[in-house]
Formats: structure tokens, C-alpha cells, sequence
């Protein structure tokens, strides 16, 4: 059809099962309908996104010779896409639609039930008006990019690279620690299998390392990110390593030759719990297989003295002190985050368990390591004073559950604590307590895993620990520390002295969650976990076209629900890249030529610098393929000449009025 | 049946199913809803240890309406206010106004463990004074008190603490009255019949 087409329009409205009728008298908004101005006909349906729903309105298309469909139902967000999908099999251009949101913005938020059917009609009203004013529009074809870019070399960055470079595709895997495997590479055994975390782990780094389309960048930060769907330019900053990494072998000289004898710095890695020299490398199984060089504590990068006995030991010549901060731009069709998660550090947020105070009370991540066979004591756990512990006390939740700190489950803990709680007895003998709140056990064999260690002796208490103290009240408790608990289930005040306390941490976003947020424009929920499009049909999108979310930067997950995330966030991607091509909306703005007086308001205010500037005929213009149709700039221009489909003034004003003219 | 075998099922027709409703109606008490009975609050409170029921159990037992429990167990009387469960609730219930809130129920209702009996008294006491002149005035309250609720020869045997105290002025005679008592009465007039109750209260002691 033509613009100059006399508008015959359908109206329809949704019940949305009851979500809009029970508050929206629906009968009474088609009767409305029926008598507003170039409505054909207007009828109901209780699920009109459902297939019966969408046949009734491509059947009365044909059938009344309609141009023109308003669905009233929910938001566009939901399912305008639906609808003019439906217009366009009616036969239509699917911009020939309006949607009018009587669920979010009514039925959901209005109480009483005449204001409700009201505001519904006004809201029909408007939607009405301005579809008779609406024009074909055409979706520019843009070609996707088949690059992909990963952000964060955990398990679940790892298995999204892995996927997608399987598939043929070319990944960049960006991690900013100077080897990948994140967290997981830190456990010794993994829950409910007891699987061995480096015997899973590490071969699939190896893979990540060795597989001819990844490409990894570790020490490296995404420091800018421009363009959109299909076609991001994203900037990466590589940090020095001070070692050329093509060179180095990992042979390890060049730590045995450093001028001091004795490592005596804190061991990141191990959490402090070993000590490193200033060249090192985080530990054996670190992908790459390369050294680092710490600025802060090396003689010569800190005082530029050194007899550099290191640079003698290389005899490859890898060690480069000259090494600057380089950054790279890298072009990309999708991005997928998996920026993972923060463990909680009680230190000074929860006093009453004394971590960090009293020596023998650990984070579940310490003990982790002390644990693992490539730990900092090779897997022997003993006290600070070297002796076996004889009872261990686990305290679950900390920092989780807690209105004071983190109000969420931290969905790991009560697993990783029992496994924990298993390993401690398996290597030292030690009674081992669990203190509970809930027990919290719902994966695939996880029960059973609880009931294994019920079973093996392990002494659960329900009940959140009130504090950890070393005020000792009997002879008993002496030289321990004392757990003070109610024990829920018994409904008596416990005092429990243990060798060893452990803090089952929980887990948060990432400290610079919400700047990594800002940078790839994505969402935030308010604690700082990145939020999926959708929370039960588009976990993996986001809000941003093209960019995608795997693993604990969404919310706290275990390893396999990381691993399924990962595939599917790749699934995701490939689908994108595979297809070749986005739409874009077009909704994009343009200049009125004869009106544009030159003045270059507009092209300062473009968020996405979209506005050029024609110098000899003295106009500005906007790059259609650049344009995110924000209209910022229709806004500003003071001659009205920026213009934007979709929201011409003839088609807002008469939804104003249509509104209006009900009120 | 022996009674060596008490009966120790509770049914639900012996419960009092509105209790958690009411204790819901006192400012800060419905927070009650929110518990998810970690015993966080018996675990720090310093007295739990000697009360007949922790603060835990007196939040379930509240909200399945174990009403004759609650309001005559010690543990209420005990609470000596001192705000650590407060400080420590992870959901952050004003576990000590939940306290404050069941013992206004058991004031209203005359029940008491005798030896509590002091408690509800200096309640009704300091109420009267703070009714009267606005004020509390420490010296007339712990005589009134102590007249009131003791024999008079007990009350004489401490009496000599009470004049030491006043010898070293940490106590005195002297009422303590704000300007206009006649405008708080209206006030206390526009809040209610609560504080009568309070008052009335503090008669008689039912339960021992």
C-alpha cells in the first residue's frame, strides 16, 4: 500500500490470560475500539501471540482488506517483533503496526478496575491515531563480522572460545590475570564427582593455548568498545609482562637465578598463603607457560639497580624490561562476557568470626588451595603451628544471606562446603562440622553427595554462627577457637572448640563490575551482576545486541551450569555470525536539507558521533549505518530539521492528541 | 495414663493461630515473617543460655502460635535489651522490639512468671510518673516500686542502699516535671487506651 491509502485498521486486544483481564475490562476497550476513526474491526483473544492468536489477526487482514494493525497487550520489548512479524505475513510492511502496552503500563500497576479499562482506552486511543500515520519502512541488511570476542579466560571463557573456534571462528580470548583459568584452576577436586579440578581443567587450557583460531591475550583489559551488532571495534590493553612470551619456554632459569635467594613475596595467586619472587610464574600448570616480571617488587623495575642476573640465565633473551603497555583494536561481529565472579573477603566486614585476626580462621578459597596438591604445602593442611587439626568447624553463608552484606544465596557454598568438609577429613582425620542455615543441595547428584558425607561421619549444625571467638570457658576449650552456634534443630546454645575455622564465602560481581558494564552498554542488576535479557527465555543476551553473558558475571553458578552457559552464550554467537546479516531498525534520523540552517547543534550531542558535517553545501548529515536512532539530536536542532522515522512529530502529536481527546 | 508419660503432642486446635498476628501489630513486629531461623540472635545473646526458650524458638513458636508458651516463658523477661541479636540479625529484625512487643501481649493479658513480677511493675510505675509530670523521676520511682512490691520489712533491709544513693546524689527526691504536663496528656489522650492497659497491667500477678 501507499502512504495516501485510506488507513483500514484492526484492533486487537489481549486478555494475556489474566494478567490483563482480571484488571482490564477487555470487552468494553474492543467496544471502544470499534467506533474510533478508521478502525475495520476490532475483536479480543486470551493469548494473541500464540498461534491462534496471530492467524486470527493474518485471516482479518485478508479478509477486511486491512493496512494498518494496533495489537493492545504487552511491551514492545516482548513482542512487538511478534506482531510485526504477523503484519508483515498479513501482507503489510511491518511498520503498518502499533503496539499499545495495557499490561505493563496498566493491568500490572492499576488497582482499580474502571481507571484500569480507562487508561487502556486512551491508550488504544493513541495507538490508533498514530498507525494511520505510519509509513513503510525498509531494514538496512548490514554484514556481521565473523570474529568473536571472549572477555575473561575462566572455565566459562574458555568454553565459549573452545566452541566457537571448533566451529571455525576466529577468537580473541582477553584475560586480564597472566594465565587463564580462572577460579576453577584453583580448586583441587570439583563437587559431587570429586573429579580433579587440573585433570579437567588443564587440558582444555592447553587446547585454548594451542588451537590455531584462538587467539589470547592474557594481562590484557578491554579498555574501549565502539560499533554495534556485527560490527564492534574494541580496543585491548596489554599490561607488560617484561617477558617476550614468544620467546620464553617456561624453562624457569631466570627464577633461579633472581638476585634474591629466598621468595619472599606474597604469593598472589596462592593468596598470600606461599611466597613468590618477583619473576614467577602463578603455578606449574599456568597457560601460558610463561613467566611475569612484578614491577612493584623487581630491584631493577622498581630502582632501575639490579646486577640482572635473570637477563644472564635467559639464554633464549626473552626478559625485556622495555616493555610498555601496547594497545591493539581488534574487529568483531559478538562479544561474550565471562568476566566471572568476586569471592567475599570477610576481612573487616563480618568482625565476629576474626578472620584475619585470629590466624586459624581461613576463607573456603584459602583452604582450597592449601588443599590442592600444586598448592603452596603441596596439599598437606595443617595449622599455622604445623600441627593436624583435630576439629575443623565450616561455617556456610558468610557474607551470603545477610542483609548487612549480600542479600543473595551464593548457590555454591553449601556444595564446595561439603566437599571441602570431605577432603579435610580424607587427609587429615579431623572431625569435621558443617554450620548451616539451609542445606542446599539441587543439582544432579548433589543429594546424594550430602548424603555420602552424612554418612561418612561429617557433623552437620543447623544454625548460623553467631561468632568465632578464642574466650575459652572450660579446660576443653583452651588454645582453640570456639564456635558459638545455636544448634536449630536441637534448640540449645552450642559452644564447639575447633583447630580450624573456615568461612564459606560467598560470592559477588566483580568490584568493577558496573565500569565493565558501562563500557559494553549492557545492564546491571542493582548488586552488580550483569542482567540477561530475559531471566528464563534469553539468559545468555543481553540488552545489547551482540553481546552475550557465560558464567558467574551473570549470578553465582557452579562449574556445570558455567560449562552450559558457555555453549549456549557460544550457540548464541555462531547463530548471530552464521547468518551472515543484522537488520537494523530503522528508526534512524536524517536532515531536512532546505531546513538545515548549519549550525552544528546537533553533531556535538551524537552519542555515537553519527553527524558529519558537508562543508560545501554547509549541512550536516547523519551516517544511517552509525545512527541508533536515540533521537538526541531531533531534540536539539532548532530548526527542525533532524527528523526520525518512525517518530515523525505528525505521528507523536496525533498519539498525544488520541490519548487526549479520551482523557 | 502414668504420669510419667505426658502428653506431648501439640495439636493445632490447642494453638492460638491469630497470636503471630498480633505480635505482627506492634511496630516492628512483623518482621516476624522474615526470620529464616538461622539462630544468629541465640547465639549471641548473652542470656539465652538460661532462658526457656532461645529468641529463635520464641519467633517460631510465636509464628505457629504457641501463644501460652510465648507469653509465660522467662525468656522475654530475661531480654534485658541489650541489642546484640539486633546488631547480628542477618534479615535484620528488631528482634529486642519482638521482645518489647510480647511483653506488652502479656501485659495486657496479666500473665507473668511470679518472679518476673518487678518487670511489669516498674513498667506501670514509670509510667504513672512520666504521665503525671512528663518526667521520670529515678529517686519516686524505686520507692514506689519498692513499697509496692514488697513486704515492708524486705523494703526496709534495702533501704540503705537507697539512702546511701541519695547521700551520693546518683538519686534524689526531687520530682523532675516538664513544662506543660497538660499537653502531653494530650497527646497521650490522642494515642490511646494502650497506655491504660499498661498501666491497669501492672495490678495483679496471674501466672506463677
Amino acid at each position: 500500500m501507499t502512504a495516501t491509502e485510506t488507513p483500514r485498521i484492526g484492533v486487537y486486544v489481549c486478555h494475556c490470560g489474566i494478567n490483563i483481564a482480571s484488571r482490564v475490562n477487555v470487552k468494553e476497550v474492543v467496544e471502544f475500539a470499534r467506533g474510533l476513526p478508521h478502525v475495520v474491526v476490532a475483536s479480543e483473544y486470551k493469548y494473541l501471540c500464540s498461534d491462534p492468536g496471530q492467524e486470527l489477526i493474518r485471516a482479518d487482514m485478508k479478509e477486511h482488506n486491512l493496512n494498518r494493525i494496533v495489537v493492545a497487550s504487552c511491551s514492545p520489548l516482548m513482542h512487538e517483533s511478534t506482531f510485526r512479524r504477523v503484519t508483515a505475513e498479513g501482507g503489510q510492511n511491518e511498520f503498518l503496526f502499533q503496539m499499545a502496552n495495557i499490561r505493563e503500563h496498566v493491568s500490572w500497576v492499576t488497582e482499580d478496575e474502571g481507571e484500569a479499562t480507562s487508561k487502556s482506552k486512551a491508550l488504544v486511543a493513541g495507538a490508533v491515531r498514530r498507525v494511520a500515520f505510519h509509513e513503510p519502512l525498509t531494514r538496512e541488511k548490514v554484514p556481521v563480522n565473523p570474529n568473536v570476542l571472549v572477555v575473561g579466560g575462566g572455565i566459562a571463557g574458555i568454553q565459549a572460545a573452545l566452541t566457537m573456534a571448533d566451529a571455525g571462528k576466529k577468537v580473541y580470548l582477553v584475560e586480564r590475570e597472566p594465565t587463564i583459568g580462572g577460579h576453577m584452576a584453583k580448586f583441587d577436586k570439583t563437587f559431587p564427582t570429586l573429579d580433579c579440578s587440573a585433570c579437567i581443567l588443564t587440558p582444555k587450557m592447553s587446547m585454548v593455548k594451542s588451537h590455531p583460531n584462538i587467539e589470547m591475550m592474557t594481562l590484557s583489559e578491554v579498555a574501549e568498545v565502539h560499533g554495534y551488532v556485527g560490527n564492534f571495534k574494541v580496543k585491548v590493553k596489554k599490561n607488560p609482562r617484561y617477558i617476550k612470551e614468544d620467546l620464553c619456554v617456561g624453562c624457569l632459569e631466570c627464577i633461579e637465578s633472581c638476585v634474591y635467594k629466598e621468595a619472599k613475596f606474597p604469593d598472589e595467586y596462592n593468596l598470600g598463603l606461599g611466597k613468590r619472587k618477583p619473576v614467577y610464574i602463578p603455578f606449574p600448570q599456568a597457560t601460558p607457560q610463561v613467566v611475569l616480571v612484578d614491577p612493584e617488587t623487581c630491584l631493577y623495575l622498581k630502582k632501575g639497580k639490579c646486577k640482572q642476573t635473570c637477563l644472564e640465565a635467559c639464554d633464549r633473551k626473552a626478559i625485556d624490561f622495555e616493555q610498555k603497555e601496547e594497545i591493539s583494536e581488534l574487529d568483531v561481529g559478538a562479544i561474550i562476557l565471562a568476566t566471572g565472579f568476586k569471592a567475599f573477603d570477610p576481612t573487616n566486614r563480618l568482625p565476629q568470626y576474626g578472620y584475619g585476626f585470629y590466624p586459624e580462621v581461613y576463607t573456603s578459597l584459602e583452604i582450597e588451595r592449601l588443599l590442592n596438591s600444586a598448592g603452596p604445602t603441596s596439599g598437606e593442611l595443617t595449622t599455622k603451628s604445623g600441627q593436624v587439626p583435630q576439629t575443623v568447624g565450616i561455617v556456610h553463608c558468610v557474607g551470603s544471606r545477610d542483609k548487612k552484606t549480600n542479600v543473595w544465596c551464593s548457590r555454591v557454598c553449601c556444595m564446595y562446603s561439603l566437599k571441602l568438609a570431605h577432603l579435610i577429613e580424607e587427609r587429615t582425620g579431623a572431625h569435621v562440622y558443617n554450620f548451616y542455615i539451609d542445606m542446599r543441595t539441587p543439582g544432579k547428584g548433589y543429594e546424594e553427595f550430602y548424603e555420602r558425607l552424612l554418612q561418612e561421619g561429617m557433623r552437620p549444625v543447623r544454625g548460623r554462627v553467631a561468632a568465632i571467638t578464642d574466650w575459652a570457658m572450660t579446660p576443653e576449650e583452651e588454645g582453640k577457637l570456639v564456635i558459638r552456634v545455636e544448634d536449630t534443630m536441637i534448640g540449645v546454645v552450642r559452644r564447639i572448640p575447633v583447630d580450624m575455622a573456615v568461612l564459606s564465602v560467598g560470592l559477588e560481581p566483580q568490584p568493577d563490575a558496573k565500569e565493565v558494564r558501562r563500557r559494553f552498554n549492557i545492564s546491571c542488576s542493582p548488586e552488580g551482576w550483569f542482567l540477561e535479557r530475559h531471566p528464563k527465555l534469553a539468559p545468555v543476551s543481553t540488552f545489547t545486541d551482540g553481546v552475550f553473558l557465560a558464567g558467574a558475571c551473570q549470578g553465582p553458578k557452579d562449574i556445570p551450569d558455567s560449562v552450559a552457559q558457555a555453549g549456549a552464550a557460544a550457540a548464541e554467537a555462531l547463530a548471530l555470525i552464521d547468518r551472515g546479516y543484522v537488520e537494523m531498525e530503522p528508526n534512524t534520523a536524517w536532515i531536512e536539507e532546505e531546513l538545515c540552517s548549519g549550525c552544528k547543534s546537533c553533531s556535538g550531542q551524537c552519542p555515537y558521533n553519527a553527524i558529519g558535517f558537508d562543508d560545501e553545501k554547509a549541512r550536516a548529515m547523519i551516517n544511517e549505518a552509525l545512527c541508533k536512532g536515540c533521537g538526541t539530536c531531533v531534540a536539539t536542532c532548532p530548526s527542525g530539521a533532524a527528523r526520525q522515522k518512525l517518530f515523525l512529530d505528525k505521528q507523536i502529536y496525533e498519539e498525544i492528541r488520541g490519548v487526549l481527546s479520551y482523557v | 495414663m502414668s504420669e510419667r508419660f505426658d502428653r506431648q503432642i501439640k495439636y493445632e486446635s490447642d494453638l492460638d493461630l491469630n497470636f503471630a498476628h498480633q505480635i505482627a501489630s506492634f511496630p516492628g513486629g512483623e518482621r516476624i515473617f522474615d526470620c529464616i531461623q538461622c539462630g544468629t540472635c541465640s547465639g549471641t545473646c548473652p542470656l539465652s543460655v538460661y532462658m526457656e526458650y532461645t529468641p529463635r524458638r520464641i519467633i517460631a513458636m510465636t509464628r505457629a502460635g504457641f501463644k501460652d508458651e510465648v507469653v509465660r516463658s522467662n525468656t522475654i523477661w530475661l531480654c534485658s535489651s541489650c541489642y546484640s541479636c539486633t546488631v547480628e540479625c542477618p534479615k535484620e529484625i528488631k528482634l529486642t522490639d519482638i521482645m518489647y512487643a510480647i511483653k506488652r501481649q502479656a501485659i495486657r493479658e496479666n500473665i507473668w512468671p511470679k518472679e518476673f513480677k518487678m518487670s511489669p511493675m516498674m513498667t506501670g510505675e514509670f509510667f504513672k510518673l512520666v504521665e503525671k509530670n512528663g518526667r521520670n523521676s529515678e529517686g519516686w520511682l524505686m520507692m514506689n516500686l519498692y513499697m509496692k512490691s514488697m513486704a515492708v520489712g524486705d523494703a526496709l533491709k534495702i533501704a540503705g542502699i537507697g539512702m546511701k544513693m541519695f547521700a551520693k546524689k546518683r538519686m534524689s527526691l526531687k520530682t523532675e516535671k516538664i513544662a506543660d504536663p497538660a499537653e502531653l496528656r494530650k497527646i497521650l489522650d490522642a494515642a490511646g487506651s494502650e497506655m491504660e492497659l499498661i498501666k491497669e497491667g501492672a495490678k495483679e500477678v496471674v501466672h506463677g
